[in-house]
């Protein structure tokens, strides 16, 4: 990313419904030509930060700046961020031409370039079949494809996507990301989008914000989060994890020994000894089978439980001593391995995450 | 275009109201507009030429579109925004607000007119609020006038100017303010581009409503402006009920009639216009 870090400049934005604090301090500073997802569960405060962002609504507390300026109090239609909603907004009273138009007649662009913007924007959306096809009869795709390049044409500084996926069909969807993200990165616009689809939003992203309960648990690049979780919420949002509890026991040098239901296990940490604490494992970290001698590896026996087959990977259940139970995901099964069968897994010790107990509870 | 019309038996469903409605109304209106052809002779147009070339009667129709006319634009300026506030109400507020429109309307007029008597009279709220605010110089009668007729007439008829409106509203994606508005559009531009043409045909449904209400009202004109100001309503009713003379109530009862369905016909033309917004 090219310098620029505070191009969008959030501040302690706080908002509150009704007594119910929906906002709760939240920074974020986005570089310029940044692609970032806004990502949780509803209720997380994510729409309410766009829509901060947008201007459609403006913060209890904290400030917005944009490329420099400080837009808390600008409105909307001053502030040059486009936005595409979940439900695309067309005018329904306007062609998909016409709908293009719209910010360029609102902006006072001149006519005569009227005609070669909207052609210009609808053909980067492959739309200019149907630029005089009223809005009405488009499909969900089709409408988000005029929406997108309604947006775009009155070239905003900053593009923001509310759930823009939401209404399409899987196959469609993953389509319409790709070539949604590759259009706005060859357009060099900076863009947040906001979705609880956790795929969608480490497909499409440089860095992913998640958030929880009004505040942002962690602001990184979508591998990072992924496999370094800094939160429990986040490792239990954002994919699958085996997890096991345990406490911590004895440290030698800044490897810690955790007491578990599978025995020992050892994590690079630094817990209190006697310390309730969650451990946890990215399922496709695990492999089954013999460990390999030498490396730093954490290994415990099961037995299988369950074998899922999901097509290009597989799952395995498995249960422990005492009723822990672990995950495995693995693209091929070992020879011999079958539901009742005891195996042993194994995992590198830098793949190991620890939390502290009561962060698990999101 | 193509498709052969095929008959669809829920049709029938419509069946007895419209057998109603050819015996109790279909059939008398024929039979009044053709009594305002017709003479001891045959048919003659001569009940049309001698009531349209009496000046007094061009006066009874202006009359007529007039206070028509000025009732519904006073509807329609105190109907819109309501319908905008109806429609963004929600829970009890909206209950409430739907419950004091259409409340009134179970209201005589012969019983609002009490109240209109005492509002519109020289001592009333609306000569003190006149003079209060400057627009008057000294408290006036608005009984009896123009005025008061076109006030209490935008009274009975407001809910008839509010309820389509609102009906259109509520349908209406709020997201497309927000839409307009994050395109740069700042709030008169989305209030004429926005707003405005999705509002359209609650709006055009709502003034050929009340426009028809209005030009055809009878009791209304009759308590709050009385017999010197004739309607071709009040006409009508005079011409049958006074005169003894059917000629004439006929060819008046058409010509408002007329004046109906043109309306209504002109309505539907511009609702037509605005087709892709259906």
């Amino acid at each position: 990313m090219a310098g620029n870090e505070g191009f969008l400049d959030v501040g302690g934005a706080e908002k509150s419904f009704a007594g119910h604090r929906v906002l709760n301090g939240v920074d974020i500073k986005i570089a310029r030509g940044e692609f970032v997802s806004l990502l949780g569960p509803s209720g997380c405060g994510k729409t309410t930060l766009l829509r901060i962002v947008s201007g459609l609504m403006s913060p209890d507390q904290g400030r917005v700046k944009l490329d420099g300026k400080d837009i808390t109090n600008t409105p909307p239609h001053l502030r040059d961020v486009g936005v595409v909603f979940q439900n695309y907004a067309l005018f329904p009273h306007l062609s998909v031409a016409e709908n293009v138009r719209f910010g360029l007649r609102a902006r006072k662009v001149p006519k005569d370039q009227h005609k070669a913007t909207i052609d210009k924007f609808l053909g980067l959306v492959h739309m200019s079949a149907f630029a005089d096809r009223p809005v009405r009869g488009l499909s969900g795709g089709q409408q988000q494809r005029v929406a997108v390049a309604r947006a775009l044409a009155v070239a905003p500084k900053l593009m923001l996507l509310d759930e823009p996926f939401s209404a399409l069909d899987r196959k469609l969807r993953e389509n319409m990301q790709i070539e949604l993200k590759g259009l706005l990165r060859s357009l060099g616009i900076t863009t947040v989008l906001v979705t609880h689809d956790q795929e969608e939003a480490l497909v499409m992203s440089d860095r992913v914000a998640v958030m929880s309960r009004g505040t942002i648990e962690q602001f990184a690049t979508p591998l990072d989060i992924y496999h370094k979780p800094t939160t429990g919420f986040v490792l239990e949002f954002v994919g699958h994890s085996t997890r096991i509890a345990g406490t911590a026991g004895p440290a030698e040098g800044d490897v810690l020994a955790v007491d578990t239901a599978f025995g020992r296990i050892f994590v690079q940490a630094g817990y209190t000894r006697g310390s309730a604490v969650t451990l946890a494992v990215r399922p496709e970290r695990i492999a089954l089978g013999a460990p390999p001698q030498g490396d730093a590896v954490n290994y415990i026996d099961a037995e299988v439980k369950e074998i899922i087959f999901q097509g290009s990977r597989i799952h395995v259940l498995l249960a422990g001593p005492n009723g822990a139970s672990a995950m495995v995901e693995t693209s091929a099964l070992p020879p011999g391995l079958g539901v009742g069968t005891q195996t042993t897994l194994w995992w590198r010790l830098d793949d190991t995450l620890i939390y502290p107990a009561e962060a698990q509870a999101a | 275009m193509t498709t052969k019309l095929r008959f669809d038996p829920v049709l029938l469903l419509a069946l007895p109201a419209a057998i109603y409605m050819v015996i109790v109304f279909a059939i008398p209106v024929v039979v009044l507009v053709a009594r305002g052809f017709m003479d001891a002779g045959g048919f003659t147009l001569s009940n049309y030429v001698n009531f349209l070339s009496e000046p007094f009667n061009w006066v009874v129709i202006g009359n007529t579109l007039r206070v028509a006319f000025w009732t519904t634009v006073v509807c329609l300026i105190l109907g819109y925004p309501t319908a905008v506030a109806l429609a963004r109400s929600k829970g009890a507020v909206q209950v409430a607000m739907l419950i004091a429109i259409i409340l009134p309307l179970s209201v005589g007029v012969v019983v609002k007119t009490f109240a209109w008597q005492i509002v519109l009279r020289r001592d009333g709220i609306v000569a003190a609020l006149l003079v209060a605010t400057g627009v008057w110089d000294e408290p006036k009668l608005l009984l009896f006038t123009e005025h008061g007729l076109v006030m209490g007439a935008a009274n009975v008829f407001l809910p008839f100017m509010i309820l389509p409106i609102y009906s259109v509203l509520k349908l209406a994606d709020p997201n497309l303010q927000d839409a307009a508005a994050t395109l740069g559009a700042p709030p008169l531009f989305r209030f004429f581009n926005v707003a405005l043409p999705l509002a359209m045909p609650g709006i055009v449904g709502g003034v050929s409503i009340v426009f028809s209400l209005a030009t055809s009202m009878y009791v209304i004109p009759s308590l709050l402006i009385g017999d010197r100001f004739q309607t071709l309503s009040t006409l009508t009713g005079r011409a049958f009920l006074l005169m003894r003379n059917e000629a004439l109530g006929a060819t008046t009862a058409t010509i408002l009639l007329f004046l109906a369905v043109a309306i209504v016909a002109c309505s539907a033309l511009l609702s037509r216009g605005k087709g892709d917004s259906r």
